[in-house]
């Protein structure tokens, strides 16, 4: 996992070292949740929601019926701490092909993966680039992660309930698919169409798709 | 029907219950949890010094939870070794056995592979914690009554 060993020159922020093009979108939340910890009882919870788009535009377009996503100040000198083997070598996350989920602050900008802030939460969404993504679907997932980490809250920050959000928001994407609201990119990495071939005139129902 | 060993626990006065013979023919006892750590030590006195097998089962949906020990006398020159099937009952509700690690020590990872499982917690057991899933994992995966959560990448990904 190349978090933050991917630390590049450019200050374009690439999960993985291979796209050196990836522009990179900020949109950060604040709400309270309150942690396993019994000590930490309301935590401001952010996201640092990384996004490959186009030139670094802020998102604006809000959809009618979800939560917009909140605003998040950016942090400034952002260090990688409790990375180190001495800490275990592991952190705290949730990581499927298009949602990749750190209990961690992960700087935007440098990659700087601090998780000693364990009241955060990050999203890389789709890092591999399998999807084409626009302003619109983007700012739909980021709120229905918001809406889940507001479900959520109050159940201990485990790996557990990570992977419940995680798949919540694998799921939605791929509902997002069906209903031909975002596309496999076809100049991705690699193009397995993971999430079913594609088809023409396919109507989502609500229903999945057959596995054959 | 009674079966050597069933005999020889009664002439002893010790409490069992049997369950007859499996297709092998090799009896099959059942024993109360709370008698279960001093019959281990017992049996193993009598000479049964391998636990062949520790598995544990779901009996029925909101019924029992068993915990099963096959155990095997092994000697010098002897070709039809002695064995016997121990079966021990937990409610549901608070599935607690004792263990038999310090009897048996190859019963550690056969302990907590039930516990990880179906949740039987045993007493005394040095270390007992999930082995199989992820220390964080919530609920038993092999009861009946368990519910898989509808994770992505486990009934997804392809």
């Amino acid at each position: 996992m190349a978090a933050t060993s991917s630390y590049m020159a450019s200050n374009s922020f690439s999960m993985l070292g291979w796209r050196s093009s990836n522009k990179q979108l900020i949109k950060r939340s604040v709400y309270s949740v309150s942690a396993q910890q019994a000590e930490v009882e309301e935590e401001e919870v952010k996201k640092a929601e990384t996004e490959k788009v186009e030139e670094n535009k802020k998102l604006k377009q809000e959809a009618p019926t979800m939560s917009p996503p909140r605003p998040v100040e950016p942090q400034l000198n952002v260090q990688s701490k409790n990375m180190g083997r001495e800490y275990g070598g592991q952190w705290l996350s949730s990581t499927t092909r298009h949602v990749r989920i750190y209990a961690a602050y992960i700087d935007p900008e440098t990659c700087e993966f601090d998780q000693t802030q364990m009241d955060k939460l990050t999203l890389l969404l789709d890092p591999t680039d399998e999807f084409v993504w626009t302003d619109e679907t983007c700012t739909k997932v980021y709120s229905y992660f918001q809406e889940l980490v507001d479900h959520y809250e109050g159940a201990p920050l485990t790996e557990y309930t990570l992977r419940l959000i995680g798949s919540d928001i694998e799921h939605y994407i791929r509902k997002l698919l069906y209903e031909g609201e975002i596309q496999y990119n076809m100049d991705a990495r690699v193009l397995n169409f993971s999430m079913g071939k594609p088809r023409v005139g396919f109507s989502y129902d609500g229903q999945l798709q057959d596995v054959k | 029907m009674q079966g050597r060993l069933s005999a020889w626990l009664v002439k002893h006065g010790i409490i069992h219950r049997s369950l007859g013979f499996d297709y092998q023919g090799i009896e099959t006892l059942q024993i109360k949890p709370e008698d279960w750590h001093s019959i281990a030590v017992i049996l193993y006195v009598y000479g049964y010094n391998y636990l062949r097998c520790q598995c544990a089962y779901d009996v029925a949906p909101g019924g029992l939870l068993a915990s099963v020990y096959h155990l095997t006398r092994i000697e010098y020159g002897v070709d039809q070794p002695e064995e016997v099937c121990i079966k021990v009952f937990a409610s549901r509700r608070n599935p607690r056995i004792p263990s038999v690690f310090w009897v048996w020590k190859s019963v550690d990872f056969q302990e907590r592979e039930s516990y990880d499982m179906l949740g039987i917690s045993y007493d005394n057991h040095p270390r007992l914690k999930r082995i199989l899933m992820p220390e964080s994992w919530i609920g038993w995966p092999l009861r009946k009554d368990y519910i898989a959560p509808n994770f992505y990448e486990i009934q997804d990904a392809h």
